[in-house]
C-alpha cells in the first residue's frame, strides 16, 4: 500500500475512544495493525520515500528550529516545530542520507499523524505504537534509532512549553 | 606489494566484475544490511536478501541457525554447494561480512566480498531494482557440522585469550573501548552496563582497514598496519571482537582472506556479552 492509498483511507474513522494517541496518528497505527508482514514492509518503504515531503517549504515560519548531528543517530536531523492557535502543532523535518530506512518511514508518519494534535498530546504520546506499526520482526538491535525522531520531536516540544512558561512567568 | 597481493585476492571482487556477472548462472549475489529496509528500497539485479537477524541467528537462542537451518536457507535463495557467492551490503560490508563469516561456519567454499559494498555500486550509477528475484529452490545438502572450533571464539576462549596475554582485537570505536561511551558512535544504548575493553586487547578500530570509500587498503598498507606496526603475526592465535560479532567480521575478513592469517577466532558475543557477564574483568585505560 503506497501513502497515495493511504491518503484515500484518511477518512476512515478507525479511531477507540478511549485511545492515548491523537486520531491522525492512530488511524495510521490502525492500518498497519491490519495489514500483513508483506504489505507491512511496502507500506514502510512507501512512508519512506515521502520524507521528502515533510521538510520545510518555501515561504514556512516556525517558532523554533533544531538541527544537529548526535552520537545516537547515524546523520544530520533537522527539527522544524510551528505552533499555532489552540497549541496545535506542525512539524517539518530534515533528514540526512545516512539516517535508516526505517527511520526515515517513522518520520514521514510522525509528521503526518500528529499533523493537527496538541503540543500536550505531543509530549505525553508513549513509544509504545511503534511495534505496532513497524513488526516485532523489525524491532531489533540496530534498528532502535526508530525512536530518536520521536524522542527529537517531544524534545522540541518540551522546549517550546518551558519557554512559553518562562514568558507567561 | 600491490593491491593485487593479498593473500586470497579471489575472496574480492570489484564493482566491475560483478557488472559482468550478473546473469552469470553460477554467481549468487547476497544482500546483507545493518538498515533492515534497505534492500527493500532497491537492490543489485538479481541480488537475494540474507537478513542477519532473521536468516542467519537461532529465533530462540543466542546462536546461528544450525546446519538444518542452513541447509534451507541455501535451498531458499537457489544454491548448490559449487555455487558462487557474492556478499555486498551498506555500512562498508559489516554485515556482508558478517553474513560471509556465517556462511563460512558452514563450509561454502567459493564466497567473495564485492569491495566498496553497496555504497560504491550506487555512487557509480549502477544499475538497482525493486524487483526480488525467484531462483528454484535447490537441494542444499545439509553440512555434517557447523565449524565453530576454527573460526568462532566464546566467551571462555577469549577469557583464555585474555590470560595468556595473546592477541585479542577490540575493533570498536576509540570511545568504547576507553569505556567513555557505551554505545557505539551514532546509535543509541544497547544494553551494555558497563564500560571498558578485555583485558589485554589492543584497539584497532575496524575502520583501520577501510578507505573513505569502504573499500579494503591495499595489501602493503594492511600488512604495514596490523604486522609491523602492531606486531600481529599471521601464524598467531589471534581473536577479534566488537559488540555483536559484526564489525570484527569485517576484520577477520581482513586478517584472514586478504593477509592470510591462519588462524583468528571471531568471538561474536563481543561486549554485549562481555560487558554483562558477572565475575568477569574489564579493563579501563
Amino acid at each position: 500500500m503506497n501513502c497515495g492509498e493511504l491518503d484515500e483511507l484518511g477518512s476512515v474513522e478507525v479511531v477507540d475512544s478511549t485511545s492515548v494517541y491523537p486520531t491522525g496518528l492512530q488511524s495510521i497505527i490502525d492500518l498497519f495493525v491490519s495489514l500483513p508482514d508483506e504489505e507491512k514492509r511496502e507500506t514502510l518503504i512507501s512512508y519512506a520515500e515521502q520524507t521528502g515531503k515533510w521538510r520545510p517549504r518555501e515561504g514556512e515560519s516556525f517558532d523554533l528550529e533544531d538541527i544537529r548531528k548526535d552520537e545516537e543517530c547515524a546523520d544530520t536531523v533537522g527539527v522544524f516545530l510551528k505552533v499555532s492557535e489552540g497549541d496545535k502543532v506542525r512539524f517539518r523535518i530534515t533528514l540526512g542520507p545516512q539516517v535508516q530506512t526505517l527511520t526515515k518511514a517513522m518520520t514521514s508518519i510522525l509528521c503526518r499523524g500528529l499533523e493537527g494534535a496538541t503540543l500536550p498530546e505531543v509530549l505525553e504520546l508513549p513509544s509504545d505504537f511503534v511495534p505496532k506499526i513497524i513488526g516485532a520482526e523489525l524491532v531489533r538491535a540496530r534498528s532502535h534509532t526508530v525512536y530518536y525522531v520521536l524522542t527529537r520531536m517531544k524534545g522540541i516540544c518540551t522546549v517550546f512549553r518551558n519557554r512559553k512558561r518562562a514568558a507567561e512567568s | 606489494m600491490s593491491s593485487q597481493n593479498y593473500a586470497h585476492p579471489e575472496s574480492l571482487v570489484s564493482t566491475d566484475w560483478l557488472a559482468e556477472h550478473l546473469t552469470d548462472p553460477n554467481v549468487r549475489i547476497i544482500e546483507s544490511n545493518e538498515d533492515v529496509l534497505l534492500y527493500d528500497t532497491g537492490h543489485i539485479p538479481g541480488a537475494v536478501h540474507v537478513d542477519w537477524r532473521r536468516d542467519l541467528n537461532d529465533q530462540t537462542v543466542r546462536d546461528y541457525i544450525d546446519p538444518e537451518g542452513f541447509a534451507k536457507l541455501a535451498a531458499s535463495i537457489g544454491i548448490t554447494p559449487d555455487t558462487t557467492l557474492i556478499f555486498y551490503g551498506d555500512k562498508s560490508n559489516w554485515w556482508s561480512c558478517y553474513a560471509l563469516w556465517v556462511f563460512t561456519l558452514f563450509g561454502h567454499k567459493d564466497m567473495r566480498i564485492l569491495n566498496g559494498g553497496r555504497d560504491k555500486w550506487i555512487a557509480e550509477g549502477r544499475p538497482v531494482t525493486k524487483e526480488k528475484p525467484q531462483y528454484p529452490a535447490t537441494k542444499y545438502p545439509t553440512p555434517s557440522g557447523r565449524k565453530d572450533s576454527e573460526i568462532r571464539a566464546f566467551q571462555q576462549d577469549a577469557l583464555a585469550q585474555s590470560k595468556a596475554g595473546k592477541p585479542l582485537i577490540d575493533v570498536r570505536s576509540p570511545g568504547e573501548f576507553k569505556g567513555e561511551i557505551t554505545h557505539m558512535p551514532e546509535y543509541p544504548q544497547e544494553g551494555v552496563l558497563r564500560g571498558g575493553h578485555i583485558p589485554g586487547a589492543k584497539s584497532v578500530p575496524w575502520k583501520t582497514a577501510a578507505k573513505d570509500d569502504g573499500t579494503f587498503k591495499s595489501a602493503d598498507e594492511l600488512r604495514k598496519i596490523y604486522v609491523e606496526n602492531l606486531n600481529f603475526s599471521p601464524s598467531d592465535h589471534t581473536v577479534v571482537y566488537c559488540r555483536i560479532g559484526e564489525r570484527s567480521s569485517h576484520t577477520w575478513f581482513v586478517l584472514t582472506k586478504l593477509l592470510g592469517f591462519q588462524d583468528v577466532l571471531n568471538y561474536d558475543g563481543s561486549w554485549t556479552e562481555w560487558g554483562n557477564t558477572v565475575r568477569v574483568p574489564i579493563q579501563k585505560p
